[in-house]
């Protein structure tokens, strides 16, 4: 079956929607900044938030939007909202569709705001409900009407990418004939501190790939992706975008919070979205690296490349110094970087890089305005306990 | 293509790794109690165990125990479903954080505190490099990770699974949840049991007496998609509803939820036998996990030879629903 | 000396939640990392928090790490040397 892609939306740092984010990327100017949009003790840690305040959201989804809510489902309506209007859903709705998302901070951000108030106050009660992950993604979902299927994916920092994987599946064994995926997180104070504590975030703005790399800088924000069939796409009069040629998870087991040093996850996870493409390694045009920038990531991915492409290494950037690390929503947020990539033939910057990591045999993307021709792309997503997945983007073709 | 169950293994508020709760339940009736924990030093080291919480200590005791029972040493997928995930130590990051500042955290925690931790910690025991995938979606987490599951059968892309589902209930969440009238007030009075759930599933394609024949998840079906739906996958195992023996039922002892499961059976089964496991293993998120142990238990069994195909059927404040399909081979 | 080490071990303990170990088990002397007492980077990260928090000690690289918490020995001297409470 050709999976096509017939809408995507997105909400980041880089702005609302497939414009404004292809305009940041080319622009290659910088999106992280201070955190503004809640307190911490680590007011000095830099992060690329979404420039809307939550109140600012609500009003953008026509100000109907009633308590309890939190960020995450607010990012994710947004984003919900223009792959829904691209794929032109409304207009003509398929016989049934799936909701996958993922997230892991859920709704942390309105818990940990609210926490000594559940203990003590109860005036606050209606948000112990919208603390898990599944709520967050039903809150996001309801009001577009009817889903057949709806769940949700908690990998930490791949799953969005399994969603798209989970999507997939489901066109495939035809228990839907479309299925929206993607993820959505907003930064918390809990993710905040608790990467802050493993000793992974850099002070000064993110150098993925970079010899001088010193960690990463939190994101947040929300896409995601409409995924049907070609028959459907055409018998709904809607033009696919390109295809979702490949895919594949794998699990590196080697360590709960760090790579291993050969990425053997990451290494597993490209081949086997190779292979389920039907692609060499030459075949494929460009990679968005997962390149979180941190010390242990980048090496152990930038070995995997190595490996798995040696002697055809493509094009590879991170994106994450413009977009942050938007966690549980990066698979997806890069999924449609990458869409834009094969859209308009162009290479994303890996903004701030100098000087390559010793012992890598390849340097990243530095400049955007390339004459390239971009058919097949591959887009990395690792998550803790070493969750691998890889996904690949291709050109459509009709027929 | 099949799929069959090959062996499982529980960690309940009912004795663990074995099946006493069928000749002598241990009864509860409070609104919450604490599963009953085996030895894990039989499992898992102690320096290793150091950081895990409860429910990854069990799920490890569980996917071991039903792994060493199956003929399958390497699953090729490891996928979990878990509602809250590694609650305890969310709460410890999450209280120290709010209650005593940013300033001391301790790190264990926070990485102990992610959902898909159980399904990593069970990979890195095991060293398996397979698929992995962990669901967090309320009622319906595990029958997420079971349809994706089937899932990996049905597109050739795995021949053996080691499904679960685990959710742990700290007193902490509980007192949070029974804010929100989850839980029953009183021993004796309406309402549902807080439980805790740990239980794996070793799924394959080699032919053994029950057989997961299907599963579906619903979002606020109406009455006449949970037909079609419940029809379609009874023809897609080339049966109908009314081959169905008998049912597995969520009822909980929750007054408004319980209505739910009496209008379902009164209009597709009114004349099947019902059976319950929550009265034995209380309300989780995961807890259609245990009917599934529970039903595959009672047809490997010869208590009632008669039965062919059961069904287990669930939701989660009529909002998640949830069928799962067992045939006797 | 003595009884910083004592204290070290039950703290040690105590964070890095090792059960059924009693301070006596371990070995001052002994490795804490690798071969003797088997521990990893988050605990390292764990001690770090530890001597911020109970002996005010700020560890501004990680890395330097490595040679602190080589023992319990050279834990006790660098928290001596260093302490501010």
């Amino acid at each position: 079956m050709k999976i096509c892609v017939t809408g995507i939306g997105i909400i980041s740092a880089l702005g609302r929607g497939r414009e404004a984010t292809y305009a940041s990327l080319l622009s290659e100017k910088s999106n992280i900044a201070p955190l503004r949009h809640f307190k911490t003790i680590h007011s000095d840690l830099l992060s690329a938030e979404v420039r809307e305040t939550n109140e600012e959201l609500i009003a953008l989804m026509g100000g109907d939007i009633k308590e309890p809510t939190t960020r995450t489902s607010l990012l994710g309506m947004v984003a919900l909202d223009q792959a829904y209007k691209e794929a032109e859903i409304e207009e003509n709705r398929p016989e049934s569709i799936a909701f996958i998302s993922g997230t892991t901070v859920g709704g942390m951000d309105k818990s940990e705001q609210y926490y000594r108030d559940f203990l003590d106050n109860n005036s606050r009660n209606e948000y112990i409900a919208t603390h898990d992950c599944g709520t967050c993604s039903e809150m996001t979902a309801e009001r577009y009407g009817k889903f057949d299927i709806m769940t949700t994916i908690s990998t930490a920092c791949s799953s969005a990418a399994n969603a798209v994987i989970l999507g997939a599946n489901l066109l495939k064994t035809g228990r839907v004939k479309m299925a929206i995926v993607g993820g959505s997180e907003c930064i918390t104070k809990f993710h905040l501190n608790g990467f802050n504590t493993l000793r992974i975030l850099d002070k000064e703005p993110c150098r993925p790939f970079d010899a001088t790399r010193a960690g990463l800088n939190l994101g947040e924000g929300a896409a995601y992706l409409v995924l049907e069939s070609e028959e459907s796409a055409l018998e709904r009069g809607v033009v696919p975008q390109c295809i979702l040629a490949g895919y594949a998870n794998a699990c590196d087991a080697h360590h709960q919070t760090a790579s291993s040093d050969d990425g053997d996850g990451a290494y597993r996870a490209m081949n086997g979205a190779l292979c389920s493409a039907s692609l060499r390694p030459a075949d494929i045009d460009y990679i968005n690296a997962h390149g979180t920038g941190t010390v242990n990531n980048d090496l152990s991915e930038g070995i995997a490349i190595s490996r798995l492409f040696a002697g055809h290494i493509p094009q590879v950037s991170s994106t994450k110094a413009f977009t942050g690390h938007t966690t549980s929503a990066s698979g997806s947020v890069e999924a449609v970087i990458s869409i834009l990539a094969i859209e308009h033939n162009f290479l994303p910057v890996n903004l701030r890089f100098k000087e390559r990591i010793e012992g890598l045999s390849f340097s990243p993307v530095t400049n955007a305005h390339q004459k390239v021709a971009i058919n097949n792309v591959m887009t990395n997503s690792f998550g803790f306990g070493g969750n691998d997945s890889s996904l690949i983007f291709s050109r459509y073709k009709k027929g | 293509m099949g799929v069959f169950i090959q062996s499982s293994a529980q960690i309940s508020i009912q004795e663990p790794l074995c099946n006493n709760y069928v000749t002598k339940p241990v009864l509860h009736d409070e609104p919450y109690v604490r599963a009953i924990e085996c030895d894990y030093k039989a499992f898992i080291d102690p320096i290793s165990a150091r950081r895990m919480g409860k429910i990854l200590k069990r799920a490890i005791a569980v996917s071991v125990t039903a792994l060493k029972a199956s003929n399958v040493t390497m699953p090729d997928a490891v996928i979990t479903g878990t509602g809250l995930g590694c609650i305890e130590n969310t709460e410890k990051f999450l209280s120290a954080m709010t209650m005593e500042g940013e300033e001391f955290l301790q790190p264990a925690f926070f990485i102990n505190s992610t959902h898909n931790t159980i399904s990593s910690q069970v990979a890195i025991y095991l060293k398996c490099h397979g698929y992995n995938n962990t669901y967090s979606h309320r009622g319906i987490s595990f029958e997420s990770a079971l349809m994706d599951a089937f899932m990996q059968f049905e597109t050739g892309s795995a021949a053996s699974a080691l499904v679960g589902g685990d959710d742990e209930m700290t007193p902490g969440y509980f007192a949070l949840l029974d804010k929100l009238n989850y839980w029953k007030k009183s021993a004796g009075g309406p309402g549902a049991m807080a439980g805790e759930t740990a239980v794996a599933f070793v799924l394959s394609n080699e032919v053994s007496p029950v057989e997961l024949s299907g599963v579906e998840i619903l979002f606020k079906p109406t009455a006449d998609e949970m037909n079609r739906r419940l029809t379609a996958m009874c023809e897609r195992r080339g049966i109908s509803i009314g081959d169905i023996d008998a049912i597995f039922v969520g009822r909980s002892g929750d007054v408004d939820g319980d209505r739910i499961y009496d209008a379902f059976c009164g209009k597709f089964f009114p004349d099947r036998e019902q059976f319950t496991w929550k009265k034995l293993f209380g309300e989780s998120f995961t807890s259609p996990a245990m009917g599934m142990y529970v039903a595959d238990e009672l047809l490997r069994s010869d208590r009632k030879p008669l039965l062919k195909h059961v069904l287990v059927y669930n939701h989660f404040q009529n909002k998640d629903h949830s069928l799962i399909l067992l045939s006797k081979c | 000396m003595e009884q910083l080490i004592l204290d070290l071990k039950q703290q040690i303990i105590e964070v890095l939640n090792l059960e059924d170990v009693k301070p006596e088990d371990i070995d001052e002397n002994a490795s804490l990392f690798g071969e003797g007492l088997g521990l990893d980077s988050i605990d390292a990260l764990e001690l770090i928090v530890l001597m911020e928090k109970n002996y005010g000690i700020k560890l501004r690289d990680p890395s330097q790490g490595k040679q602190i918490f080589t023992s319990v020995k050279t834990m006790a001297e660098y928290v001596a040397a260093n302490r501010t409470k």
